[in-house]
């Protein structure tokens, strides 16, 4: 068992190593890089209505920079050097901890991604909470009362849940209680004025603004962790184990809670890890709706401008909170469930 | 093949089917929107179903475009069949002009004087669901987009099942060093960040139509892959399969017309599903602007417009119940398919 995990965690470095060649490639070999942004810019400012600005090296014609100012440019974002050997330089500062300079803000990528982790933090951790603290008693109410009335409505719910994808619940939300109702603001984490609020002041300022994300954030993930919730329940309730504690004797109530929910709850394990990585992936959409300064707006953003040392940057932790999400469900699933041995038979799940 | 002449089996799988009603029902509007999508031209276009000009008729819908002096216009480019319409009711003389329930198509801009677009609804107009911020029908724009992503997602699905169930058969049943090799390729495939990679794919090269849905191919078929790998796996020990190959038949014929229609409960379960993320992921790269290139109609396009023009939320409410309607239907089938093919049943003791 201690040697799957050590082996999973030994291929977090491959699979990493595979996804930025990949991604560094692609930023490096088409054209539009920071470098013809500027020579587009600059030339675009030197000859207004002059003939049609061309991208590409080739278009240099209207360009207002010399060849040597171009090369030291070149120089400066690394792009000198051929694609292999700029990535082992990129690499060898990651290694490092150091993820380059933001060619935007010009302040080091882990500033501008530090700055805006927090904000990302509070949305994954809430969203984790209300989700946990909500589908977990739902999906045990539905499954006992499995066909009533109660079970069916909340299905209507569920389901519309799971059918219409969470941005848009975000827009139809937005739409509807922050620009028409005007219960809600429209967009940011804080208002402008947080500052002078008090503390009590503070925090309702801060759920004022989150109530909307946060019913997005939700319905992405509400009905799934509540349909696995009541259907591993009833799948339980339903086994040989349950009911001979039934014919024993044993209390319905109490057979319930003491065996077949602690059994429900290993599939909800197997989801637990990849939360992690809900909040950075399915942030870019809700945090552009909300227009919310977190970390899926900083990717989104950087890569409308053409930023790439942060792009790349947000790609390393990305990928890097995926890699450990999926190994931390796997060791979620093999604490809950004893008889879960990876490695051996794992293979065929 | 059993598959063409039906056996009880299937018989039976597509009277559950029939039996709920909600996924039926769903099915067969689904069927309806989908064939007025491929005659969308006769329903919403600008041009003209019919004209009958002194004495002969044109159909102008799918034919090449008619110039204004066809119809005795003083101009060379095509008709406008909305003027014509006016004009001819305007002289009397018993031409007329015939034009579609929505006369306009996804790319005019029709602006009026004396107002900005978005304009709001209009019966008079004929703009039934309003105008977006640059004048073009929002209707027009809605049908042409729900038509071009399902063919997106359509096609998405075909590349996905041909991979998935080529490498997904061959991994299940040859197993061994294939398998292994598979199994790491799929599970380094799938810690790619999904989203942000086809993100930043679409931000270096601006896509077409067909290399997006090859990005998202390359980056989306491992899940298929994966159920079908493990259906394999449990036909391949059965004894059917034994006993095909003390036959004689070979691997081909083994996996093609022995396992594969048995496998067929998790192929087609994921057909609707499919479909729906096909649909999802489409609009939401569109909405984020690294979609298809504009002025390509499609709904992400529409909502991010919506978004940004709050104040006029006929854009919003549009593509928002568009996209729930269909949504729903599209998963009411999938749930329907499912219960299909593995009715559950569940069993208590109180």
């Amino acid at each position: 068992m201690t040697s799957y995990f050590v082996r999973r965690f030994l291929l977090i470095l491959p699979t990493f190593i595979g996804v930025t060649i990949l991604v560094f490639t692609l930023t490096r070999l088409v054209p539009g890089g920071p470098i013809e942004r500027m020579l587009n810019e600059a030339a675009l400012a030197g000859a207004e209505g002059g003939a049609a600005v061309s991208s590409g090296f080739d278009g240099r014609g209207g360009s207002v920079l010399s060849d040597e100012q171009i090369e030291q440019l070149k120089r400066y974002y690394g792009f000198d050097k051929p694609v292999v050997l700029s990535y082992f330089d990129w690499l060898g500062k990651v290694a490092t901890l150091d993820l380059g300079t933001s060619t935007r803000y010009t302040e080091p990528v882990w500033e501008t991604i530090k700055s805006r982790l927090p904000i990302s933090i509070f949305y994954g951790v809430a969203t984790l909470i209300l989700t946990y603290g909500v589908c977990i008693p739902l999906g045990i109410v539905k499954a006992i009362k499995h066909k009533t009335a109660f079970d069916n409505v909340s299905s209507a719910l569920v389901f519309f849940g799971y059918a219409i994808p969470s941005y848009v619940v975000g827009i139809a939300c937005l739409t509807l209680f922050a620009a028409n109702l005007e219960w809600f603001p429209l967009s940011g984490f804080v208002s402008d004025d947080f500052d002078d609020l008090s503390t009590f002041g503070k925090a309702l300022d801060i759920l004022d603004h989150a109530a909307l994300p946060l019913i997005a954030y939700l319905a992405g993930s509400f009905a799934v962790t509540t349909m696995l919730m009541k259907n591993s329940l009833m799948d339980n309730l339903a086994a040989d184990y349950v009911r001979t504690a039934i014919a024993k004797g044993m209390a319905f109530r109490k057979a319930v809670f003491a065996h077949a929910c602690r059994n429900s709850l290993i599939p909800l394990a197997t989801s637990f890890g990849n939360t992690i990585t809900l909040v950075i992936t399915g942030s870019f959409l809700i945090e552009k709706i909300f227009n919310i300064d977190g970390f899926g707006l900083l990717g989104f953003e950087s890569l409308v401008e053409r930023d790439y040392p942060v792009v790349m940057g947000i790609l390393v932790i990305s990928s890097l909170l995926f890699l450990i999400g999926n190994i931390l469900s796997d060791i979620c699933v093999a604490f809950v469930d004893p008889r879960v041995k990876f490695g051996s038979g794992g293979s065929n799940q | 093949m059993s598959l063409l002449n039906l056996n009880p089996q299937t018989i039976k799988q597509l009277k559950r089917f029939k039996s709920i009603k909600r996924g039926y029902w769903s099915a067969i509007l689904l069927a309806v929107l989908l064939a007025l999508c491929l005659i969308a031209e006769l329903l919403v276009n600008s041009r003209a179903l019919m004209v009958s000009y002194e004495g002969e008729w044109y159909f102008p819908t799918y034919t090449a475009l008619n110039p204004g002096t066809a119809f005795g216009l003083d101009y060379e480019y095509e008709t406008n069949y909305r003027e014509l319409r006016a004009k001819f009711e305007e002289q009397d003389q018993g031409n007329w002009v015939l034009m579609p329930p929505v006369p306009y198509n996804a790319f005019e801009n029709d602006l009026k004087v004396g107002s900005y677009p978005p304009n709001p609804p209009s019966l008079e107009d004929e703009h039934y669901l309003g105008t977006d911020s640059t004048g073009r029908d929002i209707l027009a724009r809605l049908v042409y987009g729900f038509r071009i992503a399902i063919a997106f997602s359509g096609l998405l699905l075909t590349f996905n099942y041909v991979a998935g169930i080529i490498i997904g058969c061959a991994m299940g049943y040859f197993g061994g060093a294939f398998d292994l090799l598979f199994q790491r390729v799929i599970e380094i495939w799938s810690n790619i960040p999904f989203l942000y990679v086809i993100m930043i794919v679409a931000s270096v090269v601006v896509p077409s139509f067909l290399t997006l849905v090859i990005v998202m191919a390359a980056l989306g078929w491992m899940q298929l892959t994966w159920n079908m790998r493990t259906s394999t796996y449990k036909e391949k020990s059965r004894e059917y399969v034994s006993a095909a190959r003390a036959l004689g038949a070979g691997n081909v014929r083994i996996v093609g017309s022995h396992i594969l229609p048995n496998t067929i409960a998790v192929i087609v379960t994921f057909v609707p599903f499919s479909i729906a993320s096909g649909v999802t992921f489409l609009t939401a790269l569109d909405y984020l602007g690294f979609g298809l290139p504009p002025p390509t109609p499609s709904w992400g396009e529409l909502l991010s417009q919506g978004t940004n023009q709050l104040q006029a939320p006929w854009i919003v409410t549009s593509v928002v119940v568009a996209m729930v309607v269909v949504l729903l239907m599209v998963t009411y089938v999938g749930e329907a398919i499912r219960e299909a093919f593995d009715p559950k049943q569940f069993t208590y003791y109180e």
